[in-house]
């Protein structure tokens, strides 16, 4: 039997050092197989466990900050069992589904659509050793997996055989179509700095200093390198998870909640994981190729930290934006998209290219 | 002393030009208390109207109140000017109980035509050449016309539930319609109570808009036939619009039963009915900021939550004067129920801190809202009503002043203590969906200028001078056949009341002019053509508040 290798960097994985520290290595292939799923176990649960913490109680915490209320604060310490309780609420609910629903699409959807998000984050180096794959076209997993979240969205306006669901999911489709590219596109100007797909090489990059003032060093992260393109890809970022400025595609006062109208109960919570998880996973990508990654101060095996917090940094921006800032109309929306954004990603990768050309 | 603005006063119609302009048509005098009145012929409504409009200037039909006497149906058009709502015309047309039809004044002013859908659902008049003839607050399969004298309450009713299909469907060309039928409402996030749009979208654009309403019919106006002048109308009010504009819509009633009766009210009741009444303005106001820019926002955001914030204050400010914080039944026929509460000058203070803390609020919402870039681009340009349209529909308030009509009741037909005080009218001429936020946030500091003055005279009346009821016998029983119209500038504008005395202690006839129900009319001229998301925050720009739209 050929060794195939998953992938050729110097990085140890976490399929890798689970297998080494349970002996399942010795076991070929089956024993590699059952250490990636373990892995792919343990990543998961921590992505849906901060999900779960995540919409129940953080989501309500912050919103209440930001709109002067207090939000959760009866059961457990500072209303964190309300998770508990929430869980249990949400699961023991009534399935309704709509009459005319078109079955298997209608029960395929959430899935889809929690499923891609989690996909992403197997490439996704989160520091501490926490990294399940390393292929050489990392970047471009990610943004592959993360849109067959629009098929997901699709299936569910489409299958609800609701009107305001139609409407939601055509202007999900609308929406990610005309900020996906870029969002690539910006994705690609990193690429051109870094010269590979490959995630922990984007990281490694980043890790170098750009400029030491003193006693404090300036990491080379790519939002500090070009300040410019991460501004755009956060842009673009905001429109493809749907969130406000760009939450066109929920809508709540005008099209009720779009495609998800017609979801209740585990179905509902498997949307609105999908939707968390789409939010952390686009932070996660923010982190990885414009942040340094799990890159901080203090010794390397904190990085998860540095990982999660800046994650949840751009959390915490999504709920600012969507407390405080007034969504756009859907001409609006595509206008910004397709005149606005797309031109100033072009603009940026030529730039990149050019100036990296020059030095390089 | 004077407000601030003068308007100038057109050229006055007297009676005697009157007479000579409506001429032959006119069969007899029918005059009211506030208006001289005409009766004329069933078939020349709209002539006469159209003379009135267009030579005499009675641009504005405030508004139709159909009755029924035992001897014959009647049909009153109470016209005004939006120059000079003290020039008042009644047109009355009286139609045959056997027969009541009667030429309809649509062609004329456009509002009309929800104000004749209302005639024949609720009395019965028909009127011959309406567009749309159609029930309007009652289901179309109702029986029997409610306000009618020999409408059968006892009679069980069937409201039959069939499916509402695409009225422009057959603009089409074949089966396969471009456009799809969308119902928004009864219930849905954003029609702000309970409102039905009937709705065409052609992709994501609005083409065809039918605001259905009566969800909320509650029978305000036959309730109040069934009270005593005295005591049993003045909580109705409260209940029409419902969200904190209680003392305006109980000041409407006061205000034309107190003409009717001929009372006179203190002036130091006066003060306090113009500080109660500014101060429900103010929530009302504060609420519309708030649930405007939830449409506009899309979920319970930091506005919204921070207009409610301060709408709070304001709510506590009306508890301590009148013991309730939703249905104040605080006014009564000649004054007010008690004096301001004890101790007086923690109550001052009170009320003086809100307004000293309110410019500060004022500007942090200019800052989160009206200057927030997203907002302009949302707002302006959308929901346009044209000044013109406007006074077609009837429309009235902020609504109509955002599109350039001067017109405000507190000071164009003074009532109360304003003529007294210093303030100014908003007027802005965006006639868009900004415009109306901006109104009604200017709106608010100038209702609180008005406050202010109040509390400064409220504060220096003579202890021994604070009489807060006027002398009223306890059973009121104006003589019979009286009529008067009057209105009075509420929240969302000119809330009117026309009330017929027939000898006894309670109304032969109360009709309620809501001005949310006009200024929904508009719906339909303001949003085709536009995006579903602009036909939202149209409605919402608008301001309506269902309870008094169905009354």
């Amino acid at each position: 039997m050929i060794e195939v290798p998953l992938q050729q960097s110097d990085t140890v994985l976490l399929p890798e050092r689970i297998g080494e520290l349970t002996g399942l290595d010795q076991f070929g292939m089956a024993g590699e197989l059952l250490a990636a799923f373990l892995a792919a176990f343990v990543v998961g649960n921590l992505m849906l466990a901060m999900t779960g913490v995540a919409g129940p109680w953080a989501k309500r915490k912050i919103t209440a900050a930001f709109t002067d209320r207090i939000a959760v604060n009866r059961l457990g310490p500072a209303g964190l069992l309300i998770i508990v309780a929430d869980s249990v609420r949400l699961l023991s609910k009534e399935i309704i589904i709509p009459e005319n629903a078109d079955r298997p699409a209608y029960d395929l959807a959430p899935i889809v659509v929690a499923s891609s998000a989690l996909l992403g984050f197997a490439v996704i180096p989160m520091g501490s050793g926490i990294h399940l794959a390393d292929p050489e076209v990392g970047l471009a997993f990610v943004f592959a997996v993360a849109g067959i979240a629009s098929i997901g969205l699709v299936m569910a306006g489409y299958a609800s055989a609701n009107k305001y669901s139609m409407l939601g999911g055509l202007r999900a489709v609308a929406q990610n179509v005309a900020y996906e590219i870029p969002l690539v596109i910006t994705g690609m100007s990193v690429v051109i700095f870094a010269g590979s797909l490959r995630m922990s090489e984007i990281v490694a990059v980043q890790q170098e200093t750009l400029v030491a003032l003193g006693p404090v060093a300036i990491p080379a992260w790519f939002a500090i390198v070009n300040p410019f393109a991460f501004v755009l890809f956060l842009l673009a970022n905001f429109a493809e998870v749907g969130r406000n400025p760009f939450d066109t595609p929920e809508a709540p006062t005008e099209i009720i909640a779009g495609y998800q109208t017609e979801y209740s109960s585990v179905y509902f919570v498997l949307i609105y994981l999908g939707e968390f998880l789409h939010i952390f996973l686009g932070g996660a990508i923010i982190a990885t190729i414009f942040l340094g990654g799990p890159d901080g101060p203090g010794p390397e095996s904190i990085g998860i930290v540095w990982f999660l917090v800046k994650i949840w940094g751009v959390f915490l921006l999504t709920q600012w934006l969507r407390s405080a800032v007034p969504r756009v109309r859907i001409d609006q929306l595509i206008e910004i998209g397709w005149k606005g954004l797309l031109v100033l990603a072009f603009a940026n990768l030529i730039l990149t290219a050019v100036i990296v050309g020059l030095i390089a | 002393m004077s407000t601030g603005l003068e308007k100038q006063t057109p050229g006055e119609v007297t009676e005697d030009e009157l007479e000579a302009l409506i001429g032959d048509r006119a069969l007899r005098r029918d005059d009211h208390l506030n208006a001289p009145g005409f009766v004329i012929r069933p078939d020349d409504v709209q002539d006469v109207l159209f003379d009135l409009r267009d030579e005499a200037g009675f641009d504005h039909l405030s508004c139709l109140t159909a009755q029924q006497y035992e001897d014959r149906y009647e049909s009153i058009y109470h016209l005004k000017k939006y120059d000079d709502p003290t020039q008042e015309v009644s047109v009355v047309v009286p139609t045959s109980t056997t027969e009541p039809v009667s030429q309809t004044a649509e062609p004329v002013f456009r509002t009309a035509d929800w104000h004749e859908r209302e005639a024949f659902d609720l009395v019965g008049i028909d009127y011959e050449g309406h567009p749309d003839p159609r029930r309007i607050l009652l289901p179309e399969t109702w029986q029997g016309h409610p306000l009618s004298l020999d409408y059968d309450q006892e009679k069980p009713q069937i409201v039959t539930l069939s499916e509402h299909a695409n009225p422009i469907q057959p603009d089409h060309h074949d089966e396969e319609s471009d456009t799809m039928f969308l119902n928004v409402g009864p219930h849905h996030p954003a029609t702000h109570g309970v409102l039905h749009v009937k709705t065409v979208l052609d992709g994501e654009t609005v083409v065809d808009v039918d605001p259905d309403i009566g969800y909320l019919h509650r029978c305000e106006e036959q309730m109040c036939q069934q009270g005593t002048y005295r005591h049993q109308i003045m909580p109705y009010p409260d209940r029409w619009d419902y969200v904190s504009a209680g003392l305006l819509n109980e000041w409407a009633y006061a205000r034309a039963a107190e003409d009717l009766a001929d009372i006179e009210v203190p002036e130091y009741a006066q003060i306090i009915r113009t500080m109660g009444a500014e101060l429900c303005r103010i929530a009302s106001h504060m609420l519309a900021l708030g649930t405007f820019c939830l449409d506009v926002y899309g979920d319970f955001t930091a506005v919204f939550q921070y207009a409610f914030r301060d709408r709070e204050v304001v709510q506590d400010i009306l508890e301590d004067l009148t013991g309730q914080r939703l249905m104040f039944n605080y006014f009564r026929l000649g004054g007010v129920a008690w004096d301001l509460p004890e101790p007086r000058e923690e109550f001052l203070e009170k009320t003086r801190d809100f307004l000293d803390e309110l410019p500060a609020k004022i500007d942090e919402y200019n800052d989160m809202v009206t200057s927030n870039e997203i907002f302009q681009v949302r707002c302006t340009d959308t929901g346009i009503l044209e000044p013109e349209v406007a006074k077609s529909y009837g429309c009235t308030g902020p609504v109509a002043r955002a599109s350039g009509v001067d017109y405000d009741l507190r000071r164009d037909d003074p009532y109360g203590y304003y003529e007294n005080l210093e303030w100014d009218v908003v007027t802005r001429d965006g006639c868009d969906n900004y415009a109306r936020v901006l109104c009604r946030m200017q709106e608010v500091e100038e209702s609180a200028k008005i406050i202010e003055q109040c509390l400064d005279l409220l504060e220096e009346w003579p202890e021994d001078e604070r009489n807060i009821q006027a002398n009223v016998p306890r059973t009121l029983k104006p003589d019979a056949d009286t009529e008067v119209y009057r209105a009075v500038e509420g929240a969302k504008g000119e809330l009117g009341i026309y009330i017929r005395s027939d000898g006894t202690d309670k109304p032969g006839r109360f009709k309620i002019r809501s001005p949310c129900y006009h200024n929904l009319s508009t719906l339909g001229v303001m949003t085709e053509g536009e995006y579903i998301p602009d036909l939202i925050a149209s409605l919402g720009s608008l301001d309506i508040v269902l309870g008094e739209v169905d009354r």
